[in-house]
């Protein structure tokens, strides 16, 4: 179609879209229409005046033709013309920047490795597409992967880096040749960006500087056959003995929808989980839930992977690793029952086999007497509830049962408040006379902590009360805490086979952004939230609206060996606790990364009523892998309260343990472990197909081209034209268009015909 | 002085099916165990039913002014083969040294403790009536032992601190106190596999003689004090433990 286009019009696109159109002949335009009213007159009056056989309408079309193809005439006698700035030969610089990230060593459909369009393109005395540059600029030329480094030949490539970081290489090679007259950089890459950081932060500066981008994608759209793992979430710390549910992602293409692979979860010493996951449509990233429980104390590396697959182009991205640390601590859970209920006898019974879980109850049996139950000592809780951030801040998690608002100081209503929002930790809201609505929980600092939205109090001087059918929603279904120990087949049967609670706080509707659980029927119809949750701040809260679960150990129609109440409680407060901070807490910007790269150290650090603590030193203390220890102080970013961070690069292969410890006036804030792995990366392997769309968007951006192997012999010619650098005007002829040559050919022809249909010759 | 003052300040009583059909509506109902057993006492009903329903209703009007219990103001029969009696995790059972309970009765007893129930045992005399009862418990528990609870046992501090346990005599036994030559009380439980507290057994004692009669000038304080005190800590006890 282009070659069409340059045929008729003498000249590519690209160089109408870049060139201003004039007329080159030295007469005013005026001067010109006038002859061309002339022309056209003396045209319209020969066929008025010679009128023969031919009536009004033939003498009216031939008039018309005529007029045309003199208004043609007259158009190339003005001598049109294309003014278009085009760069002066050698005066100007290019920036060739090529990728040399390890995705360069596969192999596209065809067989062709990616790295050897180099070799083909940039090679002086072989490539046409060398000499064509080289003829016109000077050349510069840099290898990327996370940074861009000056090269003086190809030979310094390795396509060994494990990072395609393009922001960081087109600021790069700006700034180095923001000194020179600059045409463009050429771009050469997959476009697989690994990097953080937004592309528009690179692009901004090249539009302000007017320099095109030039890309040339390489590698092929899809890779296929393949399967990709691509993300997984697991959390980074767990409780000993807690079932978790991991979400999976996986993409498939050209394997075919509905076709069945096996995920394994295993860490170094045994297969955790295996399990069956229903490949989705070509290149639709599927969701698969994946059970695994963690016995073993101590953390490790739990590896996802997909077994390689008959065919597969890339079998390097069909795992990921995750480190956990699963803690063997007893959580502190404080549960405050405003009244003698029977939740309680049941709730402690459940989970007091779990050694990971300290249920300390609060429970009000008069007004002012208080019963402690598994306190640490004598004066845990001695005054009743916390009145003091200290105080209720050493617990992970709270539960609140039916208790009035009122009981509650308005300190304390918003030291709950901060309890989710400012220390991250878990809050329970339980069903009850006193909860809720009814408990006159609206209107108080904590009601916007609730997922759930509280209405009028309903049911009068006697109370709400319903029975409800308790059901999992389908998040539920996939939600860890309402999993009752069942097989995933299983799950709904086991609902659908416990006894309806009851209700007391009629609730139907959750805030924007909870999630709904459990739902409910209530015995008079409509329906009832049950369990829903929402993230609030640092932290979580629940509601469960049932005020008699324990009907489900008790019910006459539950079995004496049923566990679903057992398994409820120990997944629901481990729920609670799950992910709870504390107040150092360490993360290491990657968990496995190649040695000699440099991977950021980061330590929140909170004093104990967590708030944010910017004067602390703050010290990590890193044992290698061969038991090397070495510290590493941490600096305070400034950009973020309580933040420090520190860049280190790792040496050896291995995992590396990684201790920070925060000190303030010599009194210790607290401390955490994170760690690394150092090992060969396959990063470059995962999303390695060209990225089409992104290559074009930057060349787009910045008033340049996207080219592939198969057309980038137009690039010099495109950066000649593309009006940056050191430039002179050009003027292109048009008069010569063969299209206009042909136009006139055409109306002749046109008028000739018309007299031979209509018998006038 | 306020007429008001001597309103009922109790909430409407529920027919058995009603309350059936709404339990849960309150937190905490007081239940009485039906068993079988001698027919001639408690009114004809069985010793099931001695003290019924006077007992039970003044010690919730009591035990709700001691304690912050939301509990129904009126009592709650129900039988030991009955389903809907693990709808109430506390029971009350009393002279049981004429109990005996039918095979049905046996399985719903043992079913309600293993499932959680907690069960409060009361006014029962001498060895007659002890063997009798430990009769009944072997075919409930074969296996299970009865032993002491001592006074260091947490059921003594749930709710008030109880340091000596006292005989309760019935209403008008006062000087005597014992219904047995050289019965002294005692209170023993039987534990589940993982030694929790299912049953709370009140011996030589009549703790709901004292819960009855508290309002009769001629009941000692004592004994009726002491009945309410034992009460409020194993409900509370029961309650969370």
């Amino acid at each position: 179609m282009q070659g069409i286009f340059e045929f008729l019009f003498k000249y590519r696109p690209l160089v109408f879209e870049q060139a201003d159109f004039a007329f080159a002949a030295p007469m005013s335009f005026r001067t010109w229409l006038g002859i061309a009213g002339l022309i056209a007159a003396s045209a319209v009056a020969t066929y008025t005046i010679a009128r023969g056989k031919s009536t009004v309408a033939d003498r009216g079309v031939m008039a018309g033709l005529r007029v045309a193809l003199l208004a043609v005439l007259v158009f190339c006698l003005m001598q049109p013309a294309l003014t278009l700035s085009t760069v002066v030969p050698q005066q100007n610089f290019v920036g060739i920047l090529m990728d040399d990230s390890r995705s360069m060593q596969l192999a596209d459909d065809d067989g062709t490795v990616r790295s050897s369009f180099f070799a083909e393109a940039f090679t002086p005395e072989e490539s046409p597409l060398m000499q064509a540059l080289s003829e016109r600029f000077v050349l510069r030329f840099f290898r990327f992967s996370d940074i861009a480094r000056r090269v003086d030949g190809l030979g310094e490539m390795t396509f060994e880096g494990t990072h395609t970081n393009l922001a960081n290489a087109l600021d790069a090679a700006r700034s180095e040749l923001s000194g020179v007259p600059l045409s463009g950089l050429v771009m050469v890459t997959d476009g697989a960006d690994t990097g953080e950081r937004p592309l528009t932060e690179a692009i901004v500066p090249l539009q302000a500087a007017g320099v095109p981008v030039f890309t040339v994608g390489l590698g092929d759209d899809t890779l296929e056959p393949d399967i990709e793992l691509g993300r997984v979430d697991l959390p980074r710390t767990a409780l000993q003995g807690s079932t978790l549910m991991v979400d999976v992602v996986v993409t498939q293409n050209g394997f075919g929808r509905g076709s069945s692979v096996p995920v394994i979860v295993e860490d170094d010493t045994r297969i955790l989980s295996e399990q069956s996951l229903e490949l989705g449509p070509d290149g639709q990233p599927v969701v698969t839930r994946i059970g695994i429980e963690l016995q073993e104390p101590g953390a490790r590396r739990v590896r996802f992977r997909i077994p390689a697959q008959p065919g597969e182009r890339v079998d390097r991205n069909n795992a990921r690793n995750a480190w956990i640390d699963v803690v063997g601590e007893r959580e502190k859970i404080l549960y405050f029952e405003g009244e003698p209920r029977w939740e309680v006898k049941f709730m402690r019974r459940a989970v007091a086999t779990d050694e990971n879980l300290q249920l300390v109850l609060l429970q009000r049996t008069a007004e002012s007497k208080f019963l402690r139950l598994d306190v640490s000592d004598s004066t845990e809780l001695e005054f009743g509830f916390p009145t003091t951030r200290q105080e209720l801040y050493r617990y992970r998690a709270l539960v609140i049962g039916s208790v009035e608002a009122s009981f509650f100081t308005h300190d304390q209503l918003q030291m709950i408040a901060d309890f989710v929002s400012e220390r991250g930790g878990g809050l329970l809201f339980l069903g009850g006379l006193s909860a809720f609505a009814e408990g006159g929980w609206a209107g108080t600092p904590v009601e916007e902590v609730m997922p759930v939205v509280l209405g009028e109090p309903q049911g009068g001087e006697g109370g709400y009360f319903s029975e409800i059918d308790v059901t999992p929603t389908p998040a539920g279904l996939a939600h860890p805490a309402v999993q009752l120990d069942a097989e995933p087949e299983d799950l709904r049967d086991r609902w659908d086979a416990l006894p309806p609670l009851t209700i007391v706080n009629p609730l139907n509707q959750v805030r924007p952004g909870a999630t709904v659980l459990l739902t409910g029927t209530r015995s008079e119809g409509g329906e009832q939230v049950v369990l829903a949750y929402q993230r609030y701040g640092r932290g979580t809260s629940i509601a469960l609206t049932a005020q008699d679960t324990w009907l489900w150990q008790m019910h006459s129609d539950v079995s004496l060996e049923d566990q679903s109440h057992e398994s409820f409680w120990k997944q629901m407060l481990r729920w609670l606790v799950d992910g709870v901070p504390n107040p150092v807490v360490a993360t290491a910007a990657e968990e496995e990364i190649e040695p000699g790269e440099a991977v950021q150290l980061t330590a929140s650090v909170r004093d104990s009523t967590f708030l944010d603590v910017n004067d602390a030193t703050v010290v990590a203390t890193i044992t290698s892998p061969a038991g090397i220890v070495q510290e590493l102080p941490l600096e305070w970013t400034v950009e973020e309260d309580g933040e420090y961070a520190a860049p280190f690069r790792p040496s050896e292969l291995g995992d590396y343990e990684i201790r920070i410890d925060a000190q303030r006036l010599e009194a210790s804030l607290g401390s955490d472990v994170t760690y690394l792995h150092a090992a060969p990366s396959d990063r470059e392997f995962f999303g390695a197909a060209r990225r089409t769309q992104l290559l074009q968007r930057i060349a787009d951006d910045t008033g340049g081209q996207f080219y592939t192997r198969d057309d980038v012999s137009r690039l010099p010619e495109d950066i000649t034209i593309s009006g940056a650098g050191v430039t002179l005007v050009d003027e292109l002829d048009l008069w010569d268009m063969p299209a206009l040559f042909l136009l006139m050919l055409l109306l002749m022809g046109a008028e000739w015909g018309y007299r031979r249909i209509r018998g006038l010759v | 002085m306020d007429r008001s003052m001597f309103e009922d300040p109790r909430g409407p009583y529920l027919r058995p099916e009603e309350l059936k059909r709404t339990a849960g509506r309150f937190p905490f109902y007081w239940t009485r165990a039906m068993y079988s057993g001698n027919g001639y006492r408690g009114g004809g009903y069985g010793s099931w039913a001695v003290d019924f329903p006077k007992s039970d209703q003044q010690f919730l009007i009591v035990i709700k002014r001691l304690v912050r219990l939301n509990a129904y103001d009126w009592e709650n029969p129900v039988g030991l083969w009955d389903p809907d009696l693990r709808r109430f995790p506390l029971i009350y059972m009393l002279e049981v040294g004429g109990m005996y309970l039918t095979e049905e009765e046996v399985v719903g007893l043992r079913s309600y403790m293993e499932a959680g129930g907690f069960v409060i045992v009361d006014d029962f005399w001498g060895p007659r009536e002890w063997d009798n009862f430990l009769w009944n418990m072997r075919r409930v528990f074969p296996d299970k032992s009865i032993t002491d609870i001592d006074l260091d046992h947490p059921v003594y501090s749930a709710y008030y601190d109880i340091d000596e346990v006292i005989q309760v005599p019935a209403y008008g036994n006062y000087i005597q106190r014992t219904e047995c030559y050289g019965c002294y009380p005692e209170v023993k439980g039987i534990y589940d596999d993982d030694g929790q507290l299912m049953m709370m057994i009140n011996f030589n004692t009549d703790l709901g003689d004292a819960w009855e009669w508290a309002e009769q000038p001629s009941y000692p304080l004592e004994f009726s004090t002491y009945a309410y005190q034992m009460g409020a800590n194993m409900i509370v006890y029961a309650m969370t433990h």
